[in-house]
């Protein structure tokens, strides 16, 4: 049950960022959606003494914007209007397709896209109130010989946690960019350095400072021949975290691949991107026995625990797929 | 005056007595014409639930009620070393705090304590605080100080069995003595035998997850207390919850009017109940324990996980010449006396065959208790018999089906009697093929790497008949209006309106008319559990009984008023008619007029069931799929399924209790399993997020095609209980399903996606390694 907290609604960012970076204060949390954090905190995994709400400063917004340069989606921007934008559909259906199958209709309606790249694993070692995990600054990692059939085949050291979000799967594929804010600066992040795997310093999934909220994820303007799709394996039809997730984005000129980018969820603590796959497409013409090579690829490397081997040939079965669909869906 | 049949049972050192009195009731044959039975009205209740005024156990609200919360232990296995609750009691706000420093001596389970010092499963009771609000119980509950010496423990059937095991009990892991039942010669039976299956079979442990979790509301006036129970035995908690306080059973009254579901889970009462009360009397204030989900799915019951090791005989027509079965199975930590999980059962009643031969044994595993989940015992059976007989019929190169109609029993082979309605499998199984286009099914060609399959599935359940006895009172008011009191419970079902439907239909009254009250201890008389599958087909005749004899006196008074002979009248929709002569009718509520403030009053009584004769219920699913050879993905497309039910009284109950199951045999077969970590001896999914139920996008279209022949030697009424049934055959006509999509066949279950894709992986290896 969850532990009582102080709650304070600040006027301006400015305001909300001194709030969250005053050390003197104990563990304080900014609360937008508040779907994973509020769960977070009834399981008491984690118990902020402070809350700060960031869900009306005038700073942050839930508008999905066209510039020359691309679209900005706002911190605060439902995953439930990502899902419906035509903007999103038409230019970026992998991210439009991972809000579209995340979690349920309701939480869809509630979670933010900032908190939904800040959320915590699902890892039921780290979610269980009695077992002290690594990433709860415990010693060490139970999940590695216990139940793990639904964890990392990737950077699994020391942490064998997957990360949950099936946006950030998506994005890091369309190379979107996060812009920060903090105390007296602003900066933008590549998606692929927002999220790293965690370290005994830092153990976290993303490079965000405490006193840092994000403004907005900036999606780069796509060349012509550009298409993207983003594919779900779940226990359950709907409303389940993603078994394997895969984000394949192209751009292709003529029948060859001009770049492209295949990106793994559920099988790393962050975004995966399968880098050898990607090289093995570029500059070459996307045939089916091509498509086939790069789903091994994409694989190649891997190193499943005990219990989750069934996640390779699951997740090249989707890269297969998800390529296939990429290309019909610019045909 | 009723026949009384008295038998006396001899258990244990114990005596007890069944007492269930005999009424005559002339049959409602097949073609009766029936006005209100067999209808669909909305449910009596319908209008309290949609507008939320319905008051299930966490509703109740009493002046200066508290509420309680309970410590548990968060290790599988350890003794309670010190335990220290100065700092809880001193918490301001907090009116009692119970422990096994405090708690009197009350025994629990087998030989154990309501507040063990020995903890045995992650998640048992270790003391329990009252205060003013659930948020000072929890912060009373930080405040406990509790030292716990951590014990070998073990979570694994296998591990447990193996010499050396870690024990949980003195006399080790075994609960109870193993169950063997032979018939025939099944050596023999195997010698005859032209084609032979083996197979092993796991059946993983299942979380009941009724939306309303178990708890109570106890509330003590003097020296009698009042529950308000989430439960589906108002009897059995009054009898339990005495018993285990020390008090004469009048003193307790139980209460339930609604309830979210219970599954099984609630036909015992759990350690709430006692903690409650007793908490209340401490603090002299009304107390509510409600579990939270994950208490729920810890320490509230749960299907018990089998192995099932199968050998199948057959000569090459199909005739079974052997069954035999080795079982095992956990009851968790404790036996709690609900586990009703007759594994065996299904191994020894489903098809003809002289040679049967089954082995079962509990075991005692540092978990929760197991306790009895919808049709228990049949379902994990099913999941093996049933893959085992589809494997049997494609060895023989026979369809599933025929093979089973071969094997056709019309009696109860263990009890050696014919069964009430000795055709309703064959129906079930006519029925069910019909309408799926079983026969003339044209597999579609393969989509991409998506294959179809079809599979079959059939159960019976030795449940179904009614536990008599149970009785019904009915008061004809004055205005013409009756109420109808019986001590039963409607826990989500619809038993309010079926029953009041018979009442009606005896009455000759409209529905409209009909008052029907339960839920209460104190004002009505004895019902039994809602278990089963029990409700409708034990009270349903009581309250004919009880309409038959308030309407004998009706039809007496009314001849008097209209000076013809009673023999002569009848009701229909609130009118005595004259049979002859219909232009002399009189209402009803003019006959009951005349004699207030007097009213007619009768009781009416559950007669026995036979005892030439068994009593079962069957059913019989097809099913359709569709897999992902390389996602492992399988979507259930259809489901069609046929029930032995007896008599339908109400078509929109039995259907919604036919589409309910369905749906959670989907998620036993499919996505529902219970996640134990070995090594730290800790459930991992205890909640609702990890522990998958299915959602409406799992849940195909469900088709129940109404057999509803009356079962007439069953009871007069001829209805039978569906609660149950429908979920048994779900799970093996998926995998047979799969199986004949893809080739694979999964002897675990649930048929999970990890399973799935391995298995299709594995297949593609081999098939790789052969060319």
């Amino acid at each position: 049950m969850m532990r009582p907290f102080d709650f304070t609604r600040p006027e301006t960012i400015e305001q909300a960022i001194a709030l969250l970076s005053d050390p003197a204060a104990g563990e304080r949390r900014p609360l937008a959606g508040g779907t994973d954090l509020l769960t977070l905190m009834k399981a008491e995994i984690v118990s902020p003494s402070h809350l700060i709400d960031i869900k009306r400063l005038p700073e942050l917004d839930d508008q999905i914007t066209e510039s020359a340069n691309g679209v900005a989606i706002g911190a605060l921007t439902t995953l439930s209007q990502i899902e419906a934008s035509p903007l999103i559909q038409d230019r970026y259906p992998a991210l439009a397709e991972a809000a579209a199958v995340a979690a349920s209709p309701q939480l869809r309606n509630m979670a933010t896209i900032g908190g939904n790249l800040l959320q915590r694993p699902r890892c039921w070692y780290y979610r269980h109130p009695d077992i002290d995990c690594w990433l709860k600054g415990g010693e060490s990692c139970a999940a590695r010989t216990g139940e793990n059939q639904l964890h990392a085949l990737f950077g699994a050291d020391p942490c064998v946690a997957v990360h949950p979000s099936d946006l950030a799967t998506a994005l890091v594929a369309l190379h979107a960019e996060v812009r920060l804010r903090g105390n007296g600066h602003h900066r933008t992040v590549p998606i692929a350095e927002f999220f790293a795997l965690p370290t005994p310093e830092r153990r976290t999934e993303t490079t965000i400072g405490s006193d840092e909220l994000i403004v907005a994820i900036h999606l780069p303007a796509l060349p012509a021949g550009a298409s993207s799709t983003y594919l779900k394996a779940m226990d359950r039809k709907v409303w389940a975290f993603a078994v394997v997730g895969v984000a394949v984005a192209l751009h292709l000129e003529g029948p060859r691949v001009a770049e492209a980018s295949i990106v793994l969820g559920g099988v790393s603590p962050i975004p995966h991107r399968a880098i050898a796959a990607e090289q093995l497409l570029t500059g070459a013409e996307l045939t089916e026995s091509l498509i086939a090579q790069a789903a091994t690829a994409a694989l190649a490397g891997a190193t499943p625990l005990s219990q989750n081997g069934y996640k390779v040939p699951l997740a090249e079965a989707l890269v297969r797929q998800a390529l296939r669909t990429a290309v019909e869906a610019r045909r | 005056m009723p026949i009384l049949h008295i038998t006396k049972k001899q258990e244990d050192e114990e005596t007890t007595i069944e007492l269930v009195e005999e009424e005559r009731l002339p049959d409602w044959p097949a073609d009766a014409d029936l006005a209100i039975v067999g209808l669909a009205p909305a449910r009596l209740e319908g209008h309290e639930k949609v507008t939320g005024r319905a008051q299930y156990a966490s509703d109740v609200r009493l002046p200066g009620q508290l509420y309680a919360r309970v410590l548990r232990s968060h290790l599988p296995h350890a003794r309670l070393v010190s335990l220290d609750t100065a700092a809880a009691e001193a918490l301001p706000g907090v009116l009692a705090v119970l422990s096994s420093a405090n708690a009197p001596d009350i025994d629990w389970y087998e030989e154990d304590k309501l507040f063990e010092t020995t903890l045995r499963f992650a998640g048992e009771e270790i003391a329990a605080v009252a205060a003013i609000s659930e948020e000072i119980a929890e912060d009373a509950l930080r405040l406990i100080k509790v030292e716990l010496e951590s014990l070998p423990f073990v979570t694994e059937i296998e591990a447990a069995l193996r010499s050396g095991a870690p024990k949980l009990h003195e006399g080790g892991n075994i609960a109870g003595e193993p169950k063997l039942y032979e018939r025939g010669d099944l050596a023999a039976g195997l010698k005859e035998a032209e084609v032979v299956v083996e197979a092993s079979f796991t059946t993983q442990a299942a979380l009941h997850n009724a939306f309303e979790s178990h708890g109570c509301t106890a509330s003590w006036s003097g020296d009698e207390l009042t529950l308000w129970a989430s439960t589906q035995g108002i009897f059995a908690v009054r009898q339990q919850v005495a018993e285990k306080l020390g008090l004469p059973e009048h003193r307790v009254r139980v209460i339930k009017q609604h309830m979210g579901g219970g599954f099984g889970a609630k036909q015992i009462s759990w350690k709430q109940d006692v903690i409650a009360a007793l908490l209340s009397r401490q603090a002299r204030r009304p107390v509510q324990l409600m579990l939270d989900r994950e208490a729920e799915n810890l320490a509230a019951g749960n299907r018990n996980p089998t192995r099932q090791h199968v050998t199948l005989g057959a000569r090459r027509d199909g005739t079974l010449t052997a069954i035999a079965a080795q079982i095992k199975q956990s009851t968790g930590a404790y036996r709690t006396g609900g586990e009703a999980s007759d594994v065996s059962a299904m191994y020894q009643g489903l098809y003809r065959c002289p040679n049967v031969r089954t082995e079962q044994t509990a075991v005692y595993l540092n978990t929760g208790p197991a306790v009895a989940f919808r049709a228990p015992g049949h379902a994990e059976a099913a999941f093996a018999l049933e893959q085992a007989m589809d494997e049997l019929a494609r060895k023989l190169g026979m369809d599933p089906v025929e093979l089973r109609q071969r094997n056709y029993t019309e009696e109860d082979q263990v009890e050696e009697k014919p069964l009430t309605l000795p055709e309703g499998l064959r129906l079930c199984y006519e029925r069910a093929m019909e309408t799926f286009g079983w026969s003339g099914y044209q597999r579609p060609a393969p989509d991409g790497a998506k294959r179809r399959g079809i599979g079959f599935a059939a159960h019976d359940w030795s449940a179904g008949g009614g536990h008599p006895p149970g009785y019904a009172w009915i008061e004809l008011n004055e205005d013409g209006t009756a109420e109808v009191v019986t001590g039963a419970q409607d826990i989500g079902t619809g038993s309010r309106t079926g029953l009041a439907q018979v009442a009606a239909e005896e009455l000759g009254l409209p529905l409209a008319a009909i008052s029907l009250q339960l839920g209460d201890t104190a004002r009505g008389p004895y019902a039994p559990t809602s278990a089963g599958s029990a409700t409708q087909a034990t009270l349903g005749p009581a309250i004919r009984a009880a309409a038959a004899e308030v309407k004998a006196q009706l039809l007496e008074v009314a001849a008097t008023l209209m000076e013809t002979d009673a023999a002569r009248l009848s009701v229909r929709d609130g009118t005595v008619l004259v049979d002859g002569d219909p232009a002399r009718s009189l209402p009803v509520r003019e006959v009951t007029a005349k004699i207030g403030p007097h009213t007619l009053q009768g009781r009416g009584a559950r007669g026995p069931n036979p005892s030439d004769k068994a009593i079962k219920t069957f059913g019989a699913q097809c099913v359709e799929v569709e897999v992902d050879l390389e996602t492992g993905e399988v979507t259930v497309l259809r489901i069609v399924t046929a029930h032995d039910v007896g008599r339908i009284v109400n078509p929109a109950l039995v259907d919604s209790q036919v589409i309910g199951g369905v749906t959670q045999g989907l998620g036993y077969g499919l996505m529902e399993e219970r996640v134990v970590d070995a090594n730290l001896g800790l459930v991992l999914n205890a909640n609702l997020e990890e522990y998958k139920v299915p959602t409406v996008a799992d849940i195909p279209p469900i088709t129940h095609v109404h057999v509803g022949v009356p079962d007439l030697a069953a009871n007069p009424i001829g209805a039978k209980g569906i609660g149950e049934p429908p979920l048994i055959p779900t799970a093996p006509a998926i995998a047979n399903a799969v199986f004949d999509a893809t080739g694979v066949r999964i002897h675990d279950a649930p048929l999970s996606r990890h399973r799935l894709v391995a298995a299709l992986a594995g297949q593609r290896a081999n098939a790789r390694q052969r060319s």
